[in-house]
This record gives C-alpha cells, sequence and structure tokens, in this order.
C-alpha cells in the first residue's frame, strides 16, 4: 500500500524529468542536425520556470479550467502505464482505459482555447482534431493487433506476455511500424507540427497562452512525449526494468527525431491521407494477421 | 313480435307520403327520412336477440315457402339491416343542412327509395325479388348522382347507368337461368336442389350473376363506374353509395356463391380478384388530387379487402370480412360526410385547398382524422380489429398462396398510409389560404358525424359489441344447411 | 392493478390536461407537469416488483391482453417516464409561444403513455395496439410545427407503417401458428420451432423494431425528423422513443427467443447474431461521420442518435453477458445525453429565436453558462469521457469485442468514437466558444424550468459514470431473466475477473491530480483578466463579431470522407418512392373515362371468368 502511493507520487515525477529530458535533447539533436549549437539539454525546464513567475493574460473560467485539466488528464496517465514493472493503477484501467483517457488532455486545451475569440485558436484545435483522426486509425489498428494477439486489454498482461519470451515487435512487426510512423504525429512534431505551425496560425492552440498557461501546456507536452513513447515501449518492446526501459524509450525517441527532422511540414489533409495510407495499411494487415493466426 | 317486413314497408310508404306532408309544410319533408328510418332502426335493433335466437322467415301471400314471396331475416340480414337503417338515418340527417338545392322533395323519396332497395336485397329469400330490390336501388342513385344537374354529375350518372344496366341485365339472365333449371325462384329451394343441375351451365349462371353484381361490388375491373359517381353524387349520397350501396353487391356476391351454389372451387380466385381490387384501388387513390375521388378510389380498396376476406371461405375469413364492411361503412360515411362539409365550406374539391382546416373546423377534421386512422386500420379504432381479424383469417388457413397474398394486402396498406396522413398534415399543419370567413360545421353536420366518429372508437376499443352478431352471420353464409332449413324447414 | 393504475393514470391524464387547457393555460402546464410528475412517482414505486394482470379479452379471436412487471419492463419505464417528465418541464417554457399548446402537452402525455404500454404489455397484441398508438401520435408530434416538418412527419410514418406491418404479420403468423401471443407462453413453445421460422421471425421483428430504433438501411427518417420536431419532442424522441426498437430487440432476442437458440441460427460466421453486429457497426460508422458534415445543430445530434444505437445493437449482438448489459447500459446512457443535448439546443433555439445553424452562432458561453455546462456534460457523456456515463458502456462493449475475438467490429466501434469527438466539439465550439456576434449580445440565460432539466440530466451523467453499478444491478436482473448468467459488478466499476475498470479510483486521482495542478496553477504569478476579443494575432487585425471561424470547421476532413459519405439508401428510397409513383400512373389509365372500354371490362371479365372455369376446371 505504501509502495503503492509512493510510485503514485514518484511516478508523475520521473516522466517529468524524461519528458523534459526529451524536449531538451530534441532541441539539441535538431540544432545540430541544422548545423547549429543548440540550446542546453535543461533549457526547456529553466523556460518553464521563468514562464511561472512571467505575468500572463486571461480570457475566463474555462480558459484556467481547461489548462488545468489538460495537465492533470496527462498526469493521471502516466499511472496507469506501467513503467519498468511499477504500474501503481494498472488494475483500475485497463489499455481501453489509456485510449479514452488520453482525450483529457486535447480537450482540455481546446476548451480552453475556444473561450478566447482568436481565429488562429479555432483553426488550430480544428487541425489537431483532423490530425488526430488521421493518425487514431493506424494507432488503433495496431492496439487492437497486440489486444487480440495477447488476448487481453490489460497493458500489464502484455507486458508480461513479453516478458516471458519474445517482445512483441516480432510477433507482430507491421503495427509496431505503423505505430513508429505515426508517433510523430501524435507528438506533434515534424514533419506534423501543422497544429501548432507558428508561421502560419501563430503556434495555434497556444497563441493566447502566456506566463502560467504557456508553462502547464509545456509540462503538458513534456508528459505527453513520456506516454507515447512508453505506450510503445510497453506494447511493442517488451517493457524492462527501469533502466533498459528508459534507454528503450531513448532509442526509439532518438530513431524517430533522427528520422523525421529532416522532413517539411506537412498540409493537413496531406497528413490525413498520410496516416490513411501506409501506417493504417501496414496496421490493418498486421491486425488480420494478428487476428487469424 | 315486430313484423320484419315493416323493415322494407316503413320507409317505402314513408317515401310516398312525402309529397303528401310537401302540401301541409314544405319544411316538414326533410324530417321524415329522420323519422323513417329511425323506426326503422329501432325496429331492427329490437329485432336482433330474437334473430340471434332464431332466424323470421316471413311468407308474403299465405303459402308457405317455396310456393310464395318471402322474407329471410337471419343475422347477415338483420346485421346489414342495422347497418342501412342506422347510416341511413345518420345521413338523413345531415342532409337536412346539406341538401338546400330544389327539388328537394325528389332528393328524400329516392333516398328513402334507396334505402328500401337496400333493405330489400339484404332481407328477401326470393331471387327474383332479389333483382327488383336490386333495380330499386341502383335506379334511384342513377338519378341521385345527377342530383346536381350539372355536366361532371349527368355524365358520371350516364356512365353509371350504362354499366349498372349492364350489370342487372346480367343479373336478370342469370335468374332466369336459375329459373330455367329449377322452375323456382325462392333461393333456399334452389340451393337445396344445386347439385341436380349440370355444373357447366351452372357455372356459366354464377358467371352471370357474379359479373351482375360485381358491378355494383366494384370488384376489379367491374368498377369503372364508382369513381365517377361517388365523386359527382352529392357527398351525402357518396357517403351512402361507399357505405352501403356496394357492400349490398358484395351482399349479393357472397350469397350466391356461398348459399345458392356453393361454388368452393371459385373462392381463391374471387380472393385473388379482391387482391387485385385492393391493389388497383389504393395505386389509384395514391394519384389524386380531388379528395372525393380519393375516397372513391380508396372504397375499391377496401372492397377489395373486404372481398379477400371473403374469398378466405373459413368461418373466421367471413367474420372479419363482415366486420370489414361494417368499419369500412362507417369510416368512409364519415369521410364522405366531413369531406363534403368542408367541400362546401372552401369551395374545392381539390386535396391541397383543405390546408389548415384542423384549426378553422376543429370537430370535422378530428372526426376526419379518426376515420382516416380508422381506414388505415390503426388502433384503437375499429378498422383495426377488422383488418387484424382479415390478416389472421389469412393466415390460419396456412396455405402460403394466402400468406403471399396477405404480405401483398399489407404493401397495399402502406399505401394508403401514404395518401391519408398527407391528407390529415394537410389539415393541421399545413397553412391555408383565405381561410378567414371559414366556421365550424353546424348541428345538423356535426352529429351525424360524431355519432359516427363515437362508433370507430366505441368498436375499436370494444369490438365485443358486435362480434356476437357477426359470428352469426358469417355462419349462415358458412353453413348452407341452415339456411335453408330455416326456409324449407326440416334441418 | 398498479400497472393498470399506471396506464390509466397517463391514458387519462393526457385527457384531462387537454380539457383543463380549454379553461386556463396555466393550469394546463401545471397538470401537465403533474401527471408526468405522477407517473414517475407510480413507475419508481413499482421498482423490484414482479406483476402480471389480464386486463381485457377479446372473445371472438380466443385472445386477451396483459401486463407484466420485470426488470425489463421496469428498466425501460423508469426511463421513458423520467425522460418525459424533464421534457414536459423543458416545455413549460419552450412552447408557450406556440400555437395549440393544449394538443401538444396532450400528444406528449399520450405518446408518453402509449410507451409505458409498449414495455409493459406481456402479449404481442397488446405490444402491437400500444406501439401503434405511440407510432401514430408520434407522427403527428413531429409534424407539430409544420413547414419542414411536415415531409419529416410523413416520412416517419410511411417507414413506420412499413416497419409496424412487417411486425404485424410475424405476430399474426405467432398467433397462427400457436394459438397464443404470450410473451411467456411462446418463450417455451418456441423452443421446438424449426430455425427457419425462428429466422423468419426474427427478420420481421428486425425489419418493425430496426426502423424505431434506426439501424443502418432503416435509419433514412430520423434525421429529418429529429431535426424538425420541437426539441422537447426531439429529447424523448431520441432518448426514449427510438430506443422502444431496443426494447424490441431485447424482447424477441432473449426475452423471446433465447440464447441458446439463437446460437443455432446460421452457419459459423453468417449466424444471426454475427450480422446484427455487422449491421450495428455499420450504424455507429457511416452515421457518426455523416453528423460531422452537418451544419445543423439538431441534424448533427440526429445522426449521433442514430450511431449511439448502432452501440446498443452491436453491444447486444455479440450475445455476451459483458455485451448484452453493456447493449442495455448504453440505452440509459444515451437516453440521459441525447436528451440532455437536444435541451441544449432547445434552449439556445430558445433564446436566438430559432437559430440551429452552427455557423451563425458563438461565444455564447458568457451569455449562457449553465446551458454550456449541461452541453459540455453532454457532449462528454457522448464521447464517453471516463467519469461521465457512457464511458462505462461503451468500454463493456469495446471489452467483450476484443476478447470473443473481432478486433474489426471493435474498430468499428472505437473510430465510430472519434467521429463522434471530432463532431461534438465542433457542436459545442461552434456554439458556445469562439467570437460571440453582434446580435447575441443581449441574450440572457434560459429561464429555471428549462435549466433544472439540463442540469438533472448533467448530474445523472456524471453519478452513472462514476456509479455505474446502480443501474447495473438491475440490468443483471434483467440478464438473470434472460438466462444469461448475469453480470456481476461492484458499485464503482467492475470486478477483477471481467476486467480493469474502477471509477472511484481514476476519479481520486483525478481530482488529486487536478488540486496539485491546480496549486501550481495559483500559486505561479497571476494573469490579467482581458476581453475575450483581446487577442493576439501576429500583427494581424482580427475583426471584431465577425470573425467566428467556424464554417466548414473540418474542411480538409470533409474534402476526403465527404464524397463517400453520401446517404444512397435515402436516395434509394426516393427512387423507389418515385418509380411507385409514375407506376401508379400508369396504373391509373385503366380507368380510361371512356364508357366503350369499361362495357368491355365487364365483358372481357365475363369471359375470363368462363374461360378460367372451362380451361382450368377450377
Amino acid at each position: 500500500m505504501i509502495i503503492k502511493v509512493i510510485s503514485i507520487i514518484v511516478l508523475p515525477l520521473i516522466a517529468l524529468i524524461i519528458g523534459f529530458f526529451f524536449l531538451g535533447l530534441s532541441r539539441k539533436v535538431i540544432a545540430r542536425i541544422h548545423r547549429r549549437y543548440g540550446p542546453p539539454i535543461s533549457q526547456p525546464l529553466i523556460d518553464v520556470i521563468k514562464l511561472i513567475n512571467q505575468e500572463s493574460i486571461s480570457h475566463g473560467k474555462l480558459f484556467d479550467m481547461g489548462v488545468i485539466l489538460s495537465l492533470a488528464g496527462s498526469v493521471i496517465l502516466v499511472l496507469f502505464i506501467p513503467f519498468g514493472g511499477i504500474a501503481p493503477l494498472a488494475t483500475s484501467g485497463d489499455l481501453l482505459v489509456i485510449i479514452y483517457l488520453m482525450l483529457l488532455a486535447p480537450l482540455g486545451v481546446a476548451l480552453s482555447g475556444g473561450e478566447a475569440a482568436n481565429p488562429n485558436v479555432s483553426i488550430g484545435i480544428s487541425r489537431k482534431m483532423m490530425l488526430a483522426l488521421g493518425y487514431e486509425v493506424p494507432f488503433l489498428f495496431s492496439l487492437l493487433a497486440v489486444m487480440t494477439w495477447y488476448k487481453t486489454t490489460s497493458l500489464v498482461e502484455v507486458v508480461k506476455a513479453q516478458q516471458s519470451f519474445l517482445w512483441a515487435i516480432f510477433y507482430l512487426p507491421l503495427p509496431a511500424v505503423a505505430y513508429f510512423m505515426i508517433l510523430p504525429a501524435m507528438l506533434g512534431i515534424r514533419p506534423f507540427d501543422i497544429v501548432s505551425a507558428p508561421q502560419e496560425i501563430a503556434s495555434g492552440t497556444a497563441v493566447e497562452y502566456g506566463g502560467r498557461y504557456l508553462a502547464l501546456t509545456t509540462i503538458q507536452h513534456a508528459f505527453h512525449i513520456f506516454i507515447d513513447i512508453a505506450l510503445f515501449v510497453n506494447l511493442f518492446l517488451g517493457g524492462g526494468n527501469l533502466l533498459t526501459f528508459f534507454v528503450k524509450m531513448l532509442v526509439v525517441f532518438l530513431l524517430g527525431l533522427f528520422i523525421n527532422a529532416v522532413f517539411p511540414r506537412l498540409r493537413i489533409d496531406q497528413a490525413i491521407k498520410y496516416c490513411w495510407k501506409w501506417p493504417a495499411i501496414l496496421a490493418l494487415v498486421g491486425l488480420i494477421i494478428a487476428r487469424i493466426i | 313480435m315486430v313484423n320484419p317486413s315493416l323493415l322494407i314497408g316503413l320507409p317505402l310508404a314513408f317515401a310516398f307520403s312525402i309529397p303528401l306532408f310537401g302540401l301541409i309544410s314544405k319544411k316538414i319533408e326533410k324530417y321524415i327520412p329522420i323519422i323513417a328510418l329511425f323506426i326503422n332502426m329501432v325496429i331492427s335493433f329490437m329485432l336482433i336477440p330474437q334473430i340471434l335466437k332464431k332466424p323470421i322467415v316471413v311468407s308474403i301471400g299465405g303459402w308457405s315457402p317455396p310456393f310464395c314471396i318471402n322474407l329471410v331475416v337471419g343475422p347477415l340480414g338483420i346485421l346489414l339491416a342495422t347497418l342501412i337503417s342506422g347510416i341511413g338515418f345518420l345521413v338523413s340527417i345531415y342532409a337536412v343542412s346539406y341538401i338546400k338545392e330544389e327539388p328537394t322533395e325528389k332528393y328524400h323519396i329516392l333516398f328513402l327509395l334507396l334505402m328500401v332497395g337496400a333493405i330489400g336485397i339484404v332481407l328477401t329469400g326470393d331471387i327474383f325479388n332479389l333483382f327488383v330490390f336490386f333495380e330499386i336501388l341502383c335506379i334511384s342513385s342513377y338519378a341521385l348522382v345527377a342530383y346536381y344537374k350539372d355536366k361532371e354529375g349527368t355524365e358520371a350518372a350516364m356512365k353509371y347507368l350504362i354499366q349498372g344496366s349492364v350489370g342487372s341485365s346480367f343479373i336478370l339472365i342469370g335468374v332466369a337461368l336459375l329459373y330455367g333449371f329449377f322452375g323456382t325462384l325462392n333461393m333456399a329451394d334452389i340451393a337445396s336442389r344445386i347439385t341436380s343441375a349440370n355444373p357447366t351451365y351452372l357455372f356459366i349462371t354464377l358467371a352471370f350473376l357474379i359479373t351482375g353484381f360485381g358491378i355494383e361490388a366494384a370488384i376489379f375491373p367491374l368498377n369503372a363506374w364508382l369513381p365517377d359517381a361517388h365523386s359527382s353524387a352529392p357527398s351525402s349520397i357518396s357517403a351512402i353509395l361507399s357505405g352501403i350501396a356496394i357492400k349490398t353487391g358484395v351482399y349479393g356476391v357472397a350469397r350466391m356463391v356461398y348459399t345458392i351454389f356453393n361454388a368452393n372451387s371459385i373462392l381463391l380466385f374471387i380472393a385473388f380478384l379482391g387482391l387485385l381490387t385492393l391493389l388497383i384501388g389504393e395505386m389509384c387513390a395514391f394519384r389524386q388530387d380531388d379528395i372525393k375521388r380519393l375516397l372513391a378510389y380508396s372504397s375499391i380498396g377496401q372492397i377489395g379487402l373486404i372481398i379477400f376476406a371473403l374469398g378466405i371461405a373459413t368461418s373466421l375469413g367471413v367474420f372479419a370480412s363482415l366486420f370489414q364492411i361494417v368499419s369500412h361503412a362507417l369510416a368512409k360515411a364519415l369521410l364522405f360526410l366531413a369531406a363534403g362539409y368542408m367541400i362546401y365550406r372552401v369551395g374545392s374539391k381539390s386535396i391541397a385547398s383543405l390546408n389548415g382546416l384542423g384549426k378553422k373546423m376543429p370537430l370535422t377534421s378530428f372526426a376526419f382524422t379518426i376515420g382516416s386512422f380508422s381506414l388505415i386500420g390503426l388502433p384503437p379504432f375499429a378498422g383495426f380489429v377488422s383488418k387484424l381479424s382479415i390478416v389472421y383469417a389469412a393466415m390460419q388457413v396456412k396455405k402460403p398462396v394466402f400468406l403471399a397474398f396477405i404480405a401483398i394486402a399489407l404493401i397495399a396498406t402502406i399505401i394508403e398510409a401514404g395518401y391519408f396522413f398527407k391528407i390529415v398534415q394537410n389539415l393541421y399543419f399545413k397553412e391555408g389560404k383565405n381561410l378567414d370567413k371559414i366556421t365550424e360545421s353546424s348541428g345538423y353536420i356535426l352529429i351525424p358525424i360524431a355519432i359516427l366518429a363515437i362508433l370507430i372508437i366505441v368498436i375499436g376499443v370494444h369490438p365485443q359489441f358486435i362480434t356476437g352478431l357477426l359470428k352469426a352471420s358469417a355462419r349462415e353464409l358458412l353453413e348452407r344447411a341452415g339456411y335453408i332449413g330455416w326456409v324449407l324447414g326440416g334441418t | 392493478m398498479q400497472l393498470i393504475t399506471i396506464l390509466v393514470v397517463s391514458f387519462l391524464g393526457a385527457g384531462i390536461v387537454y380539457l383543463t387547457g380549454k379553461f386556463s393555460g396555466r393550469v394546463r402546464d401545471i397538470s401537465a407537469v403533474l401527471v408526468s410528475l405522477a407517473v414517475v412517482i407510480l413507475v419508481g414505486l413499482a421498482y423490484n416488483q414482479k406483476i402480471y394482470t389480464n386486463f381485457y379479452s377479446l372473445p371472438f379471436l380466443n385472445l386477451s391482453l396483459s401486463l407484466r412487471l420485470n426488470y425489463l419492463s421496469w428498466f425501460f419505464a423508469i426511463i421513458v417516464a423520467g425522460i418525459g417528465f424533464l421534457s414536459i418541464l423543458f416545455s413549460l417554457e419552450y412552447i408557450k409561444d406556440y400555437q395549440g399548446v393544449g394538443f401538444y402537452y396532450f400528444m406528449m402525455l399520450f405518446v408518453n403513455a402509449g410507451m409505458l404500454g409498449i414495455v409493459l404489455s406481456a402479449d404481442f397484441l397488446s405490444f402491437y395496439i400500444f406501439w401503434e398508438m405511440m407510432s401514430w401520435g408520434t407522427y403527428l408530434l413531429i409534424s407539430y410545427k409544420g413547414g419542414k416538418a411536415v415531409a419529416a412527419g410523413l416520412k416517419y410514418i410511411i417507414m413506420s407503417v412499413a416497419g409496424s406491418l412487417a411486425m404485424l404479420f410475424a405476430i399474426v403468423s405467432l398467433y397462427a401458428s400457436y394459438g397464443t401471443l404470450k410473451f411467456s407462453s411462446l418463450a417455451s413453445l418456441l423452443q421446438i420451432a424449426s430455425p427457419g421460422y425462428i429466422l423468419f421471425l426474427l427478420l420481421m421483428f428486425v425489419v418493425g423494431f430496426g426502423v424505431k430504433n434506426a439501424i443502418w438501411t432503416l435509419h433514412t427518417w430520423l434525421p429529418d425528423a429529429h431535426a424538425e420536431a420541437v426539441s422537447p419532442f426531439s429529447a424523448v424522441l431520441t432518448g426514449v422513443l427510438v430506443r422502444m426498437g431496443m426494447y424490441g430487440f431485447l424482447l424477441i432476442m432473449y426475452s423471446i427467443v433465447g440464447l441458446s437458440l439463437l446460437h443455432k441460427l446460421g452457419y459459423g460466421l453468417l449466424n444471426f447474431n454475427y450480422i446484427l453486429c455487422w449491421i450495428g457497426a455499420i450504424t455507429i460508422v457511416i452515421p457518426t461521420f455523416t453528423a460531422l458534415l452537418q451544419n445543423d445543430s439538431k441534424r448533427l445530434l440526429a445522426w449521433h442518435g442514430i450511431g449511439q444505437g448502432g452501440y446498443m445493437v452491436l453491444g447486444i449482438g455479440v450475445a455476451t453477458s459483458l455485451g448484452i448489459a453493456g447493449g442495455i447500459l448504453h440505452t440509459l446512457n444515451y437516453a440521459v445525453c441525447g436528451a440532455l443535448l437536444f435541451f441544449v439546443v432547445g434552449a439556445i433555439e430558445h433564446r436566438t429565436g430559432g437559430v440551429r445553424d452552427l455557423n451563425e452562432l458563438g461565444g455564447l458561453i458568457k451569455r449562457m453558462p449553465v446551458t454550456f455546462i449541461a452541453g459540455l456534460a453532454g457532449i462528454s457523456g457522448l464521447i464517453g469521457v471516463p467519469l461521465t456515463n457512457s464511458f462505462v458502456s461503451k468500454w463493456m462493449i469495446y471489452k467483450t469485442l476484443i476478447m470473443e475475438n473481432y478486433p474489426f467490429l471493435a474498430f468499428a466501434a472505437f473510430i465510430g468514437t472519434w467521429g463522434t469527438i471530432l463532431s461534438v466539439y465542433k457542436f459545442l465550439h461552434n456554439i458556445f466558444l469562439g467570437q460571440l456576434p453582434e446580435k447575441y449580445k443581449d441574450v440572457k440565460e434560459v429561464p429555471l424550468t428549462m435549466q433544472i432539466p439540463m442540469i438533472l440530466l448533467s448530474l445523472a451523467i456524471i453519478l452513472f459514470g462514476i456509479l455505474p453499478g446502480i443501474p447495473l444491478k438491475v440490468i443483471s436482473g434483467i440478464e438473470k431473466s434472460f438466462g444469461v448468467e448475469p453480470l456481476s459488478t461492484t458499485m464503482f466499476g467492475m470486478p477483477k475477473e471481467i476486467g480493469e475498470l474502477n471509477l472511484i479510483n481514476i476519479l481520486a486521482v483525478l481530482l488529486v491530480a487536478g488540486i496539485v495542478v491546480y496549486l501550481i496553477f495559483s500559486l505561479s504569478a497571476k494573469s490579467r483578466r482581458v476581453n475575450q476579443d483581446d487577442n493576439y494575432a501576429a500583427g494581424l487585425f482580427v475583426p471584431r463579431g465577425k470573425y467566428q471561424y467556424s464554417a466548414r470547421f473540418y474542411d480538409q476532413a470533409y474534402r476526403i470522407i465527404g464524397p463517400y459519405l453520401h446517404d444512397v439508401v435515402d436516395d434509394f428510397y426516393y427512387w423507389l418512392v418515385g418509380k411507385s409513383k409514375s407506376s401508379f400512373q400508369i396504373v391509373r389509365q385503366i380507368y380510361t373515362g371512356n364508357i366503350n372500354t369499361y362495357a368491355l371490362y365487364i365483358l372481357l371479365f365475363l369471359t375470363l371468368l368462363i374461360f378460367v372455369k372451362l380451361g382450368w376446371g377450377l
């Protein structure tokens, strides 16, 4: 019981640290690819601390509550995803619950942004929704392939089954590849940074955020990176202990970064079509194989 | 004990006394049919319990059957006689304020004669008398159709006259042939000896009779007169023609097929004809823009359903058919009366002109709605119980062909629902034009409409009021030995 | 006796309300509320009772009409009564400026009474009678508003009549075969029937109930009807009236035919349940994505009504204990969310003068905060955001589909949810968020009698979302009566052996996380409250009151999916009607108006008659 409570407190902190590490790392890596020096890895954390102390503007109650909901939703999501064998709330919710809890963060941001009357926010939200519709198709196929293969909806069970024998990526390579292909879309990074495109729609949903609002959304983004990659590691790479889990996450993240950093930004319709084409077909084929065998 | 011959005698006497009353005062005339038919209705109601116990055979002229003209008042006869006098009574109330165009005197005489003919048809036990009463009915209705003396009415009456005359002559040929075979005109007597004649000749006779009665019964393709006649007659007469007159044709067909000829082999064909009539009637009705023509075609459809049920030939089938006769008579009389007065108020027969009347003539529209819902067969109205009985009767015989027939009949119901629901919407939910001066119908109009609407609901909610009589009537048709026994004695 | 009282109160109450309306509008309004409240109380008191009564008999057909109460009928009866009461309450202000208010209340109560009759009936004849009374009552109510509603009403009733007749066909066939229409007797008699006959019966009933429940290919009446009816009645339509089809499915499939017999229908994958599941899946996907394309707020919700019906059908189609429970629970959950959302639209209509076009609204959150919260609760419930009611029922359906190895059906259900998220978010955003147009600057919150129903339903969404054990207890009772192994549940979710779901834990961590985040938020530097229009636009000028980004909100997605979502079924029906009309026109030509032809017909008929006799020897 006490271990549970401690892990409930500690796990979000670990996630936060890893998330910020990845955020900083990505800026550094991209800079190096662009032949720049880049900021220090701790830069995102420094930014957040600075932002928290800055004054900001608010458009109303929902503007505040949405941001809070978004971050809180991400925090609790961390508790449902096993991290190196720690999964304090795994018995309270399975993969289905996780899929639905993933909704809270974008819903919160959308509601919050909506109260401001800035058209750029609305455009950002609509792009976010459409992009989500795009990547959800291969994402759901991949998840279903795993759930069908292991005949369970529990993520803990999935991890356990992989640890006793081969990782899922060896049985289900196609869904794994599909998930990997849409990972940048889920994280909203290049070439899928359509939602927050600064040059087109002034950062979209974040346009009205300053100070603590921007700080909270940055924290939320850090969690988000952690969640999406941890989910991948759990689903396809067999989880692991604390150390191996982190290493696997790092490998996945860097791999994704290297591949995607060189692409230009897509248009939203290109993004949807992309998601519905190769990733979806691969994941679907994987699902059919999982269903038949 | 009341003598059933009064049922025919009284209206006849009153009919010819109308000119005499006219001498006293012009105003009295129009109340004479009400009085006559009210008495008739009371008498027939009084006779019902008696007849359910034991049918009454009245011999005229002192001889005993089969050597005399006689009336056979069985359950079927009294059922239809009650229905005829009841609806006739209500329509005559309606006519008091509806019929204003001269010569009203002639209208009332002809109307009573029509009643005499109809009641005579269902009560007589003599086939030649049947023909005579039939002619009385037909001739008075020819005249009444042309009552307004406009082009439309005259043309319709002319067409009706020609086709009706062909029918009458066919009946006469049939009657003559029968007389030639058996030397008797008493229906029970013919029925008892029917097996002694050559089946082929007999069938040809039956074919003539069915065609003859079929014209009045509006079986397809003998019904071409009906849409014209029913739509151009005064609405009170349309109500009578649709509610009652065509039913006497059905009665004729049923009496011939079941009682006299015992022609079981032709029943399937009759059912098929009924189905065809139903389909064609509903299809044509769907495409009408004239409310009275629409109702007339709908009558064809309903007659089709009645004939279809008659062709099922089980006790339940005949029961259902008779039930449908009653429910259709009530509903269609109601619809014609209500529509007639709406037409009178708005001055046009087109369906579109009824738009928005629900607010101006709430009671009339409400009654119209009840009537149309009952015809579609929606609970809790009378039409539902009768339609349910028909469906059940068709299913109960457990023959695939009837299963297919009833499925088609149900599809026809969808078409029927299509046009009736549209009219109801027109009444209530569409905006009308130039409705400012329109007011609710007056008392003489509303009373019969309201009574019919109440009857439809009462029978729909508590069908047991009439099912006993209907069951007995169905038995009368199916057990011909019983009928022969009443008239000729013995079993 | 208790059941008869319920029906008498509801039917007579309707009449009394109408009559009082002749004297005083106020008394009528109050009595309408009282009657509907009385019905709720009467039904509520009947909880957990088993009653059977004969109330009428038709000796000439050897039939008796009877009523019964069990868990299934109580469950549906309380939903009917509850939603009925709330929509009457909502109507008080909403309807008062319409014409024919007395008629409206009468029909509302009458239709409610008809629905209570349906769920309380113990035999098919009473079932059918109440069913038809409900159907034509609905037709009158849909057409009530006039204008476009007239065509919608006609479309509804024609499809409904067609469905009812299919049902009547099956009912009469049952009676002809078994001589009884009592549910309980039929349930045992049918166990020895041939699979072919059972399949025929089920097909007929599926058509009958499918029209009401708007399963795909029979759904085309629903968007028009829901959109054109007055909003309180739309709430009744979507929440309970359409779900009478669901009740019918449960009744015929599990109460009467039974699970063991259903399993025998078909070979391998081509069995009845599996096909029904696929119909359910299609009903989820196509309508929810069609909803995405709608710009009329009520049409958007109407399409979701169809889509959510798909989840229910899918749930009961899987035929596992979890699936059936999920399907039934979703019926309740959708009734709550669907009714609530139509109330929200009704409230907006009431205050903006009947505006339903999503592109014309916007920014109303500041003017109508209660309505906004209700709308938020409603869409969250519809999506199935965790801790709202539909989450539990959808979870149950997904779970059973995955465990039974139907991943493609599960995918359909999941992707349907994503379609729902997109379109209901657009619904909420375009009405309440973004810029407030100048013309709505003086809009006020709706009066209290309209707020109360919305608040109650919003609370119900949260309540059933955290404590699904309350309805699930009744549902296990229903499953027991079906002979299905009843689902064991806990108050806050599912026990371990079924799956991992504990809502109170989720609620607890969400609250804790929320509080922690809130503390961080409030300890940070304060923010300055600015006007909504005080925006950053990267140096560009944002025109006030004119720049609500809402028209073609998901334009790029529309272009991709739009062409595939054309309602071909509806086109087919219109084609069919058109063809029938022109063929009727041809048939009409039989009556040429020429007396010569008519005389010819007569002669032909006579010859035919004789010919048939001589030729075939009939």
